[in-house]
């Protein structure tokens, strides 16, 4: 049996200002003991699809068929679910306590746990005197205390520096591979969707792409030719000129992506002023390519 | 059981964070007794005597006072319901096994085990204002009292599992309670309140929790003490039910 199986779930959210907007629209998903990562701009319905694995929101539609509790599974926040002013090790014991573990079985995991992620000794500080890549460590300690079979992370490296964030992803394969989780993280970095063993595109509720982040790759061949323009009315004479070498891509606003490009495609290209590169394509041409929008701009139809 | 672990877990957390802000506690505390000193020391000569008791207004205003004590306190215990959710905390207990009436029970446990410490201190007066406590008295208002603070962290739960922000919340909750407060005879006998007061008085609840109190400590009210102790457990019984219906309502969206 799956992991995680959903089929067909849809979700809308109704405001006064804007109305009915479908955050998942038609969503299926199933995933045994894998990493996946879900990709995709602001908006494009990652933390809905979370929240209702996590069963805190009810779809309008569609069925939740795993997790059937949430015994079996843990979320990590964008932001460390901990209370600031408790130490480290009263925050571990409200959330065996949460899980109905007993005083004794949360203590025995506290420290198993901790000394895996080097906390050791911050078991006695409060959240509030951590760093930010520490409290990071302490809220991924929090989820792991119930030793989940399901781990959701929601944008779980916001706000972190390079090291802090290399250390949150050593810490988390290490733990993962010991507890043989399903790991499903929200993210909308693409170096961090590079860490998973399938990424999920999306845009707009809807799943655009789904594959190993090679294979999503090679899709686009060895090389890809990145234009960005300086007008958009340059992008009639550089479609033209793509056409007429073959090379199929797509326009998204002043940017423009090409698959198998060949190394010499830059040196013809008709428009001065176009910064042209050309080079082994990247999950975020990936990503463009095919949501037809650059990652880093937020999505249309949903609400994080 | 599940519930009552993370409602013991959930408690002892608020308790822990509490006294580690003793600025809040020393607040709930002073403000009742600042205005308590603006009432008797500025208005005793005007109100003249209390009607129906032996009491001094000082005395008699003590059990209102303690109730102010118990409100701010029931304020507090519900803006970290917001604050919670700010934080991030709310969300784990959300997302975990641990059923959502154990956050609204662990809310009121704390919440009214801090708002009853810090009013026995304001009780504890009365000794020195002429009014002769035994250890039954005390009991009998730590009852009324903790009727005030169940249903009034209740209500308070309710309104903040509605609203955003904690200034959106200060406005409702001081537009709701403090007129209750007011009308409930905590600083005047409602007996000689004007006609339309009076029937205010009658139907708010906070005036029968003063009356279960005050007919604890022998001060004669005029209301009978045990309809007035069966109202203010009817609604300390509301405040739990209406706290633990509005968080436990699943987040239903539409098809």
């Amino acid at each position: 049996m799956s992991a995680i199986e959903l089929q067909d779930i849809r979700v809308t959210y109704h405001t006064k200002k804007t109305g009915d907007r479908i955050a998942l629209d038609q969503f299926s998903l199933c995933a045994g003991n894998e990493m996946l990562a879900l990709l995709g701009p602001n908006g494009s319905g990652k933390s809905t699809l979370l929240n209702v694995i996590a069963q805190t929101i009810t779809p309008g539609s569609g069925k939740l068929i795993a997790p059937i509790s949430r015994k079996s599974l843990s979320v990590v926040f964008q932001t460390p679910a901990l209370d600031q002013l408790l130490t480290v090790r009263e925050n571990l014991m409200v959330a065996g306590a949460l899980h109905d573990l007993t005083k004794a079985q949360t203590q025995s995991r506290i420290i198993s746990i901790t000394t895996e992620l080097g906390l050791e000794d911050r078991l006695n500080d409060q959240i509030r005197h951590l760093s930010g890549g520490l409290a990071r460590r302490a809220d991924l300690a929090r989820a792991l205390i119930p030793h989940p079979s399901v781990l959701l992370l929601d944008e779980p490296t916001t706000g972190l520096d390079i090291d802090a964030r290399r250390v949150f992803w050593e810490t988390l394969d290490r733990t993962r591979s010991r507890l043989q989780m399903t790991v499903l993280i929200a993210t909308h970095i693409t170096d961090e969707a590079e860490h998973a063993d399938r990424v999920i595109m999306m845009r707009d509720g809807q799943s655009v792409k789904d594959d190993t982040p090679s294979n999503l790759k090679a899709t686009l061949g060895d090389r890809i030719v990145r234009i960005t323009l300086e007008n958009e009315s340059d992008t009639e004479q550089i479609a033209k000129w793509l056409g007429s070498n073959q090379i199929e891509h797509i326009i998204s606003d002043r940017l423009v992506i090409g698959h198998h490009a060949n190394a010499s495609l830059a040196s013809s290209c008709p428009v001065d002023s176009a910064s042209i590169t050309i080079a082994p394509p990247t999950l975020a041409d990936v990503y463009t390519y095919y949501a037809h929008t650059p990652i880093s701009s937020p999505g249309t139809g949903a609400l994080s | 059981m599940i519930g009552s672990r993370a409602t013991r877990a959930l408690t002892k957390r608020e308790l822990i964070r509490q006294t580690r802000q003793p600025s809040r506690i020393i607040a709930s505390i002073a403000t009742p007794l600042l205005i308590w000193l603006f009432i008797v020391g500025g208005f005793s000569n005007s109100i003249g005597d209390v009607a129906q008791s032996d009491a001094t207004i000082g005395a008699y205003t003590i059990p209102g006072m303690a109730s102010l004590t118990v409100m701010f306190a029931s304020i507090f215990a519900s803006i970290s319901l917001i604050q919670d959710r700010q934080d991030g905390v709310l969300r784990a207990a959300l997302v975990s096994p641990a059923p959502r009436w154990s956050i609204a029970l662990s809310k009121i446990g704390a919440g009214s085990i801090l708002a009853l410490l810090q009013a026995l201190i304001v009780l504890l007066t009365l000794p020195f204002l002429g009014v002769t406590i035994t250890p039954i008295a005390i009991l009998g208002a730590i009852g009324g009292l903790a009727c005030i603070s169940i249903a009034l962290i209740g209500l308070g739960l309710a309104l903040a599992w509605m609203v955003d922000s904690t200034q959106g919340f200060h406005g409702v909750m001081n537009a709701i309670l403090m007129p209750m407060w007011l009308t409930s005879g905590a600083v005047f006998p409602v007996e000689n309140a004007a006609g339309w007061l009076k029937v205010i008085a009658l139907i708010n609840p906070l005036t029968w929790t003063h009356t279960a109190m005050r007919s604890s400590l022998g001060m004669d009210t005029g209301f009978n003490p045990t309809l007035a102790w069966i109202i203010s457990i009817a609604f300390a019984i509301f405040g739990i039910a209406i706290a633990t219906f509005a968080i436990s309502r699943p987040t239903k969206t539409k098809a």
